[in-house]
């Protein structure tokens, strides 16, 4: 009886870890976008993720809105706001083609978006609770809860879709081959600052399927967003850069690893692993997982 | 068709181009030769608009380049294949293709320019479905020419389209330039390799540190004893 209960809660874990990593990995999506054509780890992606969390459960609490429902403004919301801080902040440096200040910009975004959180809705740990948050299934007695798999699903088909964007439409094309080199795709004549702009709002974009998935399953404060940014990096390391794919599959193994080490070492242990395993991916594979290394031509 | 007058061009504080003037006639063959480092790519580059001129104009059929984005000027017809090819490497030959007709005018076009672009390189269209960096030196070359055509330009700018090739492909891509100059198409041609560029150009320009210092028909220049002895010498001479 034991063994099986054992047995049992090891998939309960990989299942946990599984569906939260998933928004790990969507995050990680965003950034791996931003910074293939701007070269810079957009760091407010954390904080907008926060924020439309927020939006989220402001949409429920105001105005009784659904989440699920919200969930197509808030994705509407973020690709506009995307180009809108594309074309306000980042375009001017981005043409003087200065990193440093693109970086040291997102790093000014996220703490303003944390502050101005923080004015708004007080620091105090937000959550949402409908009707279905503690829903859980059972099938065999497993226990799937409805909000987690929900996150799922999303995740799935938000990647699919992100990889029909880049693969089917001009534009996506465009982004794929300003990941590899802006200035030839700036002789093709393309306007860069268009390619920036839609990275930037299918980033945020994302940002806000991650925010909706978030808001439903767990409580959040404006202070959350910086972490979750750095596990995004983390993802990102072990999936490699430039791969869609890769990025939502190191989003799924780094929430495997914390919810395997937070039950099995300790709660406290979570981070601890994740970052080690972040080092280790830098030392001995650096490229990433799931990046086949292709010669530059 | 392309009339350059008086430019200067500077890479941050360092001029790179020199009160260059020179004029590219509609259906000619022109070539730009001189050393590395003479302002042959920055003139190109200016031309295109990702490097901004400090002074001087560019007129296209009578039409000022000067500050126009990069976009403007490959919709207004000036197309520039860059120096070591810039293909995307882990993109797919026909993605490579897709992108050259991105304006919107190249765009109406496209399945037009894709069947040219297949009837000249065959073996584009055996490889459409192949990442561009798997290809070999020459078809990479290829690539970069065809993609560039697909936004069909009325002049073609080759930044040294055949460094890294082997002799025989060398010669093949010479042929090349010249078929495509047979079919009306104009060309801007820059050259480390003398000897072939101006045995095809029908005018060719020498410059040397950033400036103009020699002009005229390609044969003229090529038989010009100063010439050969500051660029061709007895290596090239047999080529």
């Amino acid at each position: 009886m034991l063994e099986i209960l054992n047995l049992n809660v090891i998939i309960q874990l990989l299942i946990n870890g599984i569906l939260f990593g998933t928004m790990y990995g969507i995050a990680a999506i965003g950034l791996s976008l931003i910074f293939g054509t701007m070269r810079i780890m957009f760091l407010a992606q954390g904080s907008m993720i926060i924020l439309f969390a927020y939006i989220c459960y402001w949409l429920f609490a105001l105005l009784g809105l659904d989440p699920y429902i919200s969930l197509f403004l808030i994705v509407l919301l973020g690709l506009f706001f995307g180009a809108g801080i594309y074309k306000g902040l980042f375009k001017g440096a981005a043409a003087e083609e200065d990193k440093n200040i693109s970086l040291l910009i997102a790093v000014g975004l996220m703490f303003l978006i944390e502050n101005l959180m923080t004015v708004f809705w007080t620091a105090n740990p937000r959550s949402i609770s409908t009707g279905y948050t503690s829903l859980v299934f059972r099938p065999v007695g497993i226990g799937i809860p409805f909000t987690r798999l929900m996150g799922f699903i999303l995740a799935i088909v938000t990647t699919a879709g992100v990889i029909l964007f880049l693969k089917k439409t001009f534009i996506g094309i465009a982004v794929r081959a300003a990941a590899e080199d802006m200035e030839a795709v700036t002789l093709l004549g393309i306007n860069p600052h268009k390619v920036n702009s839609v990275a930037f709002a299918v980033g945020t974009g994302l940002a806000g399927v991650a925010g909706v998935e978030l808001a439903t399953i767990y409580p959040f404060d404006p202070f959350f967003g910086f972490i979750f940014v750095l596990k995004a990096v983390i993802a990102l390391a072990i999936g490699g850069m430039g791969s869609v794919f890769g990025a939502l599959m190191g989003g799924i193994i780094l929430g495997l690893l914390e919810s395997l080490a937070s039950f099995f070492i300790g709660g406290g242990w979570a981070d601890a692993v994740s970052y080690g395993v972040f080092l280790l991916i830098l030392m001995f594979k650096p490229e990433g997982l799931f990046v086949r290394s292709v010669k530059k031509a | 068709m392309l009339e350059i007058q008086g430019l200067d061009v500077f890479y941050g504080d360092v001029q790179a181009v020199w009160d260059i003037s020179l004029h590219v006639d509609e259906g000619s063959i022109v070539a730009l030769v001189g050393a590395n480092g003479a302002g042959k790519s920055t003139l190109l580059k200016t031309i295109s608009g990702i490097i901004p001129a400090k002074r001087g104009t560019i007129l296209f059929s009578g039409k000022s380049l000067t500050n126009l984005p990069p976009q403007d000027i490959v919709d207004i017809g000036i197309s520039h294949v860059p120096e070591g090819r810039r293909l995307f490497s882990n993109l797919t030959v026909l993605e490579n293709l897709k992108l050259g007709a991105y304006t919107s005018r190249a765009r109406k076009n496209i399945a037009q320019s894709l069947a040219r672009a297949y009837d000249l390189f065959p073996v584009l269209r055996n490889r459409r479905n192949q990442k561009a960096g798997s290809l070999s030196g020459g078809e990479q070359q290829m690539l970069a020419i065809a993609r560039a055509m697909m936004s069909r330009p009325s002049i073609l700018m080759l930044d040294e389209p055949s460094l890294g090739l082997s002799p025989i492909l060398v010669r093949t891509m010479f042929e090349l330039i010249t078929n495509l100059n047979r079919q009306k198409m104009t060309i801007l041609l820059v050259e480390q390799n003398i000897h072939q560029a101006l045995k095809i150009a029908d005018q060719a320009y020498v410059l040397k540190n950033g400036k103009i210092t020699m002009t005229g028909g390609g044969g003229e220049l090529l038989s010009n004893p100063e010439v050969q002895k500051a660029y061709i010498g007895s290596r090239w001479s047999r080529q």
